[in-house]
C-alpha cells in the first residue's frame, strides 16, 4: 500500500487546519450557507436530507487494518455507530456534525487518508478492479498506476473548475470488475509485444443521459499515460459545456462532438503536448511507487487445503459460502474473500463501527493487512489461505458478516435513496429489502446463479440501475413513489445500458415483477448453467414483457 | 443541489424548516420564531405572515442554513406533495440502522 511521504502529509494537514478555520467562520455568522457551500464540498462536506454527510475517499478502495479501525472509530464517536460503502469505493458517514468534522478529519489525517475531492467539479477517487494484484486474470497490478493517476490528479490546479465532476477507472483483468466503460475515462490496461499500455475509453457515465464510453485510443504506452489523460482533459476544459449542467459531463461532449472528431482533437493536443511540455515522469518515480504494490510474503502452498476440505464437508452452510464468496487468487493455496454487507434485509452496503473491527482484525491476522472496498458495495480480503479460510468465516459469521450471495439476486447495489438523499424521489433501501425478501431462499438463490440487481432512488443513477441485469429506477408521480424496471444493463466489458420494460410500478408490485422475470428466465434458460443474461441476451426482452405486464392486468 | 421545492400558494397553510448550522438537525421555525427540533412545535404560518418569516428566518443563516417552506395542515401535520419526504426529515429513515441484521 502506497504510503504519504513527507509532502503528502503536509498538504493533508494543511487542508484540515484551513477547513478548520473555514468551519468556524460558518458557525460564527462570518460566512454565510451560499460561501461557505464550495468550500464544504471540497472536503467531502454534504447536507442531506436529515445531516451532514461527510464522504472520505479510499483510493482504489483500499485500506489497512489501522485506516479500517479509524473509520471504525469515526462512527462509533462521531456518527450513529455505522458507515455506508460507496459505489466509488468509498465511504460515508450519514450523521456527522459539521462542528466535529475538523476533528474527524485530523483522525483521518493520522492514518493518511483525508476527504478531499470526494465532491465538486474535479477528478474524483480513481477506481479498479476490487481483486487487484491478486486475482488469476490480470495481466499485472492496475493499482500503481491507480496511484500515479491519484497523485498527477490530486490539487491539479488545471483541473479543479471542470464542468463537471469527472471519473476515473482502470482494469488490467479480462473480465472488467470496475466498470470502467461507464467511466468518463475507462482504462484497460494491455500487453502489446511485452510492454504494457492502456486502452482508452471516454465519455461513458449513467445519470440522466447514460452513454458507453467510445475507445478513443487501442494501446497508449505507460510512460504516455499523463500526457494521454491531460490532452483528454483538456479537450474537456476547453469544449465541455458549462451553460447547461445537465449537458455538463464530457460523455455529452464526446456524443455531441462525434468520437472522430473528438479523438483527432485529443490526438491534436496529444501530439502538441509531447512536443512542448510532455510530463515525462521517470521511470525511478514509476518504480517508486510501483514498489510500494509489491506483493506479500505468500508462504509456499499447495493448491488444495486439508483443513478447507474437511471443514466444508461438515459445515453446509460454509461449504455453500465459499462456493458463492470465494474468487481464485494467482497464488496457490490462497483465496480473495468477499465479505457481503449485503445481508437479507439488511442495510445494503453499511457496516457497523464493530463489523469494522471485526474486518480490521480479520484483516491484519489472516489477510497480510489488505482491505478492499468494491464498488458493489461490499468488502474484500484479498489474500487469504485455504487454510485459514474456516477460521476467518466462523468469526464473519458471529459478526454477521457471512452472507453468501456474491454477485448474486440479493447481492444488490442499492444508493440510499430517499431515506438520506436530498436528491432522491424515492426510496431504494426498503424496495432491495422486500426484493431480498423473495429470495432468501439460499437454494433458490444458487439456483438462479449469478445475476445483478441496481437500484437508484432517482435520475442521478448512484445505484447504478442504468447497467444492472435489472434495473430499478425511483421516480416520483405525484408524491408517490414508482419504479421503472429495466432490463439487460451490465457494467462488464460487455458493457449495455438497460432497456426500460414498460410503465412504472408502484412500490409493493416490485418484488413480484422481479421474481416473474426470475422465473420467466428459469423456465427459457436452456440448461441452469445460462446465466440471466445470456438468456435475456438470446431470446431478447418480449418475453420479459410480457410476462410482467400480463401478470399484472 | 436540492430537490425541487413546489411553489405554494400564499393561503396554503406553512412552516418554515432548515438545518441546525453546527449539527445539521433538522429544526422547524416555532409559531414565536424561535427554533425547535421536535416537528409538533412548529408554529403555522400563511400569507404576509409567512413570508416574514422566512424573511427572518433568511437573517438567521449563521444559526441555521438554507430556510425554505414547508407544507403543513392548519393544525401543524406535515402536508402535501412534499409529505414523505418531509416526514422522512422529521422522523430519519423508514429503515432500521446502525444494527447488524
Amino acid at each position: 500500500m502506497y504510503r504519504y511521504d513527507q509532502f503528502d502529509a503536509q498538504i493533508v494537514k494543511e487542508r484540515v487546519d484551513q477547513f478548520r478555520g473555514q468551519v468556524a467562520r460558518r458557525l460564527s455568522g462570518d460566512i454565510l450557507e451560499d460561501e461557505f457551500k464550495p468550500l464544504r464540498l471540497q472536503n467531502g462536506v454534504y447536507l442531506q436530507l436529515h445531516a451532514y454527510m461527510l464522504r472520505v475517499a479510499i483510493p482504489y478502495g483500499q485500506l489497512d487494518s489501522r485506516k479500517m479501525r479509524k473509520l471504525a472509530l469515526i462512527a462509533r464517536d462521531y456518527d450513529r455507530g455505522y458507515g455506508h460503502m460507496t459505489t466509488r469505493q468509498n465511504i460515508q458517514y450519514n450523521w456527522v456534525a459539521l462542528k466535529d468534522i475538523p476533528d474527524v478529519l485530523e483522525h483521518l489525517a493520522e492514518v493518511e487518508m483525508h476527504a478531499i475531492q470526494t465532491s465538486g467539479n474535479c477528478i474524483r477517487n480513481t477506481t479498479s478492479d476490487h481483486f487487484a494484484g491478486a486475482t488469476k486474470d490480470e495481466i499485472m497490478d492496475p493499482r500503481p498506476w491507480c496511484e500515479i493517476i491519484r497523485q498527477w490528479s490530486t490539487f491539479h490546479p488545471e483541473f479543479a473548475f471542470l464542468p463537471r465532476k469527472f471519473k476515473i477507472a482502470v482494469t488490467a483483468a479480462e473480465h472488467d470488475r470496475a466498470a470502467i466503460r461507464v467511466h468518463d475515462i475507462g482504462l484497460h490496461m494491455r500487453e502489446r509485444d511485452g510492454e504494457v499500455g492502456f486502452e482508452v475509453h471516454v465519455g461513458g457515465g449513467q445519470g440522466r443521459t447514460p452513454h458507453i464510453a467510445a475507445k478513443v485510443a487501442d494501446f497508449v504506452p505507460e510512460a504516455e499515460l499523463l500526457d494521454y489523460l491531460e490532452a483528454i482533459m483538456r479537450v474537456y476544459n476547453r469544449f465541455g459545456r458549462r451553460d447547461n449542467k445537465y449537458k455538463a459531463r464530457i460523455k455529452i461532449l464526446v456524443s455531441e462532438t462525434g468520437e472522430t472528431e473528438f479523438t483527432r482533437l485529443v490526438e491534436e493536443e496529444y501530439a502538441a503536448q509531447r512536443e512542448t511540455e510532455k510530463i515525462a515522469l521517470p521511470q525511478a518515480e514509476i518504480d517508486r511507487i510501483h514498489a510500494y504494490f509489491a506483493p506479500p510474503a505468500f508462504a509456499d502452498k499447495s493448491a488444495t487445503s486439508e483443513a478447507f476440505e474437511r471443514a466444508k464437508a461438515a459445515d453446509p452452510k460454509f461449504a455453500n459460502w465459499s462456493e458463492v464468496n470465494l474468487h481464485p487468487h494467482k497464488v496457490p493455496g490462497y483465496t480473495s474473500v468477499t465479505i457481503s454487507l449485503k445481508p437479507i434485509a439488511g442495510l445494503a452496503g453499511d457496516a457497523t463501527d464493530a463489523q469494522m473491527m471485526v474486518m480490521a482484525h480479520l484483516a491484519e491476522t489472516y489477510g497480510f493487512d489488505d482491505i478492499r472496498v468494491t464498488h458493489a458495495q461490499n468488502v474484500v480480503l484479498p489474500h487469504i489461505a485455504l487454510d485459514d479460510l474456516y477460521t476467518v468465516y466462523r468469526e464473519l459469521d458471529a459478526a454477521g458478516l457471512a452472507t453468501a450471495n456474491e454477485s448474486h439476486i440479493t447481492d444488490m447495489i442499492v444508493c440510499p435513496g430517499l431515506d438520506y438523499c436530498n436528491l432522491a424521489n424515492a426510496r431504494s433501501i426498503p424496495v432491495g429489502q422486500e426484493i431480498q425478501k423473495v429470495f432468501a431462499d439460499p437454494a433458490y438463490e444458487r439456483d438462479i446463479g449469478k445475476l445483478h440487481i441496481n437500484i437508484s432512488g432517482c435520475i442521478n443513477a448512484c445505484g447504478h440501475h442504468h447497467v444492472g441485469h435489472i434495473g430499478i429506477l425511483g421516480v416520483d408521480r405525484k408524491g408517490e413513489e414508482f419504479y421503472q424496471i429495466s432490463l439487460g444493463g451490465r457494467a462488464d466489458e460487455k458493457a449495455a445500458i438497460g432497456d426500460i420494460m414498460g410503465k412504472a410500478l408502484a412500490s409493493d408490485e416490485v418484488p413480484g415483477a422481479v421474481k416473474t422475470i426470475v422465473d420467466t428466465y428459469r423456465d427459457l434458460r436452456t440448461n441452469p448453467d445460462e446465466k440471466f443474461i445470456d438468456t435475456l441476451e438470446r431470446v431478447g426482452h418480449d418475453p420479459f414483457k410480457e410476462a410482467v405486464y400480463n401478470a399484472a392486468d | 443541489m436540492t430537490s425541487v421545492r413546489p411553489k405554494l400558494k400564499p393561503e396554503t397553510p406553512k412552516t418554515i424548516t432548515a438545518w441546525d448550522t453546527a449539527s445539521g438537525q433538522v429544526v422547524w421555525m416555532r409559531a414565536d420564531g424561535s427554533w425547535s427540533d421536535d416537528p409538533t412545535e412548529l408554529g403555522v404560518f400563511t400569507g404576509a405572515a409567512a413570508e416574514d418569516a422566512l424573511a427572518k428566518a433568511q437573517t438567521q443563516e449563521g444559526e441555521i442554513t438554507d430556510p425554505y417552506f414547508m407544507e403543513v395542515t392548519a393544525d401543524g401535520q406535515i402536508a402535501g406533495r412534499e409529505t414523505l419526504r418531509e416526514s422522512i426529515r422529521a422522523n430519519g429513515p423508514t429503515v432500521p440502522y446502525g444494527v447488524i441484521i
